[in-house]
């Protein structure tokens, strides 16, 4: 280690990527709301609106590609994710859902994006309140649809259950609907987009500073790229896949929400 | 399919709940009473409980 840092000098000395480059400096004025993650959020949500209203305004029964891609994400959405969990009430929460997928996906894609290169879900605020909605749905369709003595007690009591096992089982349930899930909903979605976010850093910042070194470090640098690129497409899976689970996890506790018994 | 999807993650989520709610009781416990084997019981308290709730949840169909 000592000497491949002694090899690298003359470029300077490595500087791993850390925390720090997930802070950015607001690009206009001195506001902390003028920051690349805030614009991001904002181009995401343009690109959105764009790509679904050209998608379906020329809807045609022999669709163009742009409509067929449109039409594929959103049957997805309510086929596979809202029908296929929640059951006959599902067309209510397709739009909520649909919603939720688009932005997620998009954002999250926005981290291999050339020039754009950050997924502002590595910022946990934005999952903490998409997290946050999705915890205010859920509790109030299960509120709504069964009066909140009920649904409380559905949660708090499950049958079939000796008395004195409530006084243990109640506070887990009441921790996991309450607290655990709105947090492992966001840190989830929070987790994977930064540490992938701070892996492409570490091979593609280190493959540069290899390529700045002696012959042989050189030598060594397009593997880093290489490791890089590859960790790209893994990437991309990645985000696509942390997309649909929140959206799906959202779709499940909806559905628990919703259904008679827990 | 999905279901179960949706059920590892429920009870992941129980697991986590058990060990930090007994735990936490636990630990708790342990600063007030400055002993250090509540800690040890509260967690393995919460984990069985999680358990026997996951069991009641998945397992009896």
């Amino acid at each position: 280690m000592r000497t491949l840092h002694l090899l690298s000098t003359e470029g300077g000395g490595f500087v791993p990527p850390s925390t720090k480059d997930f802070n950015y400096p607001p690009i206009f004025g001195n506001s902390a709301y003028a920051t690349k993650p805030i614009f991001l959020v904002i181009l995401s949500i343009i690109l959105i609106s764009i790509f679904f209203i050209m998608a379906s305004r020329k809807a045609a029964v022999v669709p163009s590609r742009l409509q067929f891609a449109g039409e594929s994400i959103y049957a997805f959405i309510r086929n596979d994710v809202a029908r296929e969990n929640i059951g006959h009430e599902f067309m209510r929460f397709v739009p909520y859902l649909f919603t939720l997928f688009s932005f997620v996906l998009a954002n999250n894609i926005f981290g291999i994006v050339p020039l754009l290169q950050f997924p502002a879900m590595s910022r946990v605020s934005f999952p903490y309140v998409l997290a946050l909605f999705t915890f205010i749905v859920f509790h109030s369709v299960g509120i709504r649809k069964q009066g909140i003595r009920k649904y409380l007690k559905d949660i708090m009591f499950m049958p079939g259950v000796p008395k004195a096992a409530y006084i243990l089982l109640t506070p887990l349930e009441l921790a996991t609907f309450f607290i655990v899930r709105p947090l492992t909903l966001s840190l989830r979605l929070f987790a994977n987009m930064f540490a992938g976010h701070l892996l492409l850093l570490v091979f593609i910042l280190g493959g540069d500073h290899l390529l700045k070194g002696v012959i042989g470090l050189k030598l060594i640098s397009p593997f880093a790229f290489a490791f890089g690129i590859g960790l790209t497409f893994f990437e991309f899976l990645v985000q696509v896949l942390q997309a649909y689970i929140f959206t799906l996890l959202t779709a499940l506790y909806i559905a628990g929400a919703l259904a008679d018994e827990h | 399919m999905k279901r179960d999807e949706g059920a590892a993650w429920s009870i992941f989520g129980y697991l986590l709940s058990g060990l930090l709610f007994w735990g936490g009781a636990g630990y708790f416990l342990d600063r007030w009473l400055n002993t250090r084997y509540f800690l040890l019981g509260g967690l393995l308290l919460g984990a069985g409980a999680a358990i026997y709730l996951i069991w009641l949840r998945f397992g009896r169909e």
